[in-house]
């Protein structure tokens, strides 16, 4: 059963990206490592920072272990990026870009999609 | 005979439909009771699917949706009270309501055993429903044919 997660929650402000990401490592720790896209306020999850507001958990730490759990499968929407003037060379991890157009493309290839 | 029963498994897995209308789904619940109308379209939908003869293998209550799950809520006469409506159902269907642990501990809603562990005075999980980690999501998609989540955004 492959999946595809979308995660278009800002990094913080809210347990949003945490608790989104925190499906995928599950997934993954079922033998289910999804396949995971970056969208509109959850390209910023994907920028490096030293700093996190307390009370939340480090978000570039969890992100930086999905490679460790064996998602390696991480796309990021052209527009997305655009929208934050940001550049894929700018982020924490080796992505693949993918315009919006093609999206609904990429989200046919899986067996399931979930949305965050 | 052994390699005769994998291939008819395999076939089994490609084409679960075949021979049969039925299918499996597993329903997750991100939205909490304040937000009743999607909150009510999990209800229905799991209802309606469960009535038209499907197997519903787990619902599983994750991030607002813990909210549901609380027995110390009082809803107003003329509303609709979603924990007794899961309950009703899960009593009607036996059905699985799972509610994310870690969430749910976050949230205030926590079983007698999770009372006592952390000495709370008090549980406030409503009967029917059950703590369980994450996991059981991810168990419950491996195994379902299709997968329906409500709310989050």
């Amino acid at each position: 059963m492959s999946c595809l997660m979308t995660l278009s929650h800002a990094p913080y402000g809210s347990q949003d990206a945490k608790e989104s990401l925190d499906v995928a490592l599950v997934l993954s720790a079922f033998e289910q490592q999804p396949a995971v896209l970056f969208l509109d306020e959850g390209v910023l999850q994907l920028l490096p920072t030293s700093q996190t507001p307390s009370s939340h958990k480090h978000i570039g730490k969890i992100v930086s272990a999905l490679e460790m759990y064996d998602i390696n499968e991480l796309w990021v929407e052209q527009e997305s990026l655009d929208r934050f003037s940001l550049v894929a060379d700018q982020l924490s991890q080796t992505v693949n870009v993918i315009a919006r157009g093609q999206v609904a493309q990429l989200c046919a290839q899986y067996d399931q999609h979930l949305v965050f | 005979m052994a390699g005769f029963l994998y291939m008819s498994d395999l076939n089994a897995a490609v084409s679960p439909t075949v021979g049969s209308s039925s299918l499996t789904y597993a329903i997750v619940v991100r939205c909490g009771p304040h937000q009743q109308s999607q909150a009510l379209s999990a209800f229905q939908f799991t209802k309606e699917v469960l009535l038209q003869g499907h197997e519903v293998l787990r619902v599983f209550f994750y991030q607002q949706g813990v909210h549901i799950a609380s027995r110390l809520r009082v809803v107003p006469q003329d509303e609709l009270n979603l924990a007794v409506l899961w309950q009703q159902l899960s009593l009607d269907y036996d059905l699985e309501l799972g509610v994310c642990i870690a969430a749910a501990l976050q949230s205030g809603i926590v079983d007698q055993q999770e009372a006592s562990r952390y000495e709370l005075g008090s549980d406030s999980l409503a009967s029917q429903f059950t703590l369980v980690g994450l996991g059981q999501l991810a168990a419950a998609s491996a195994e379902c044919n299709r997968l329906v989540s409500f709310g989050g955004n």
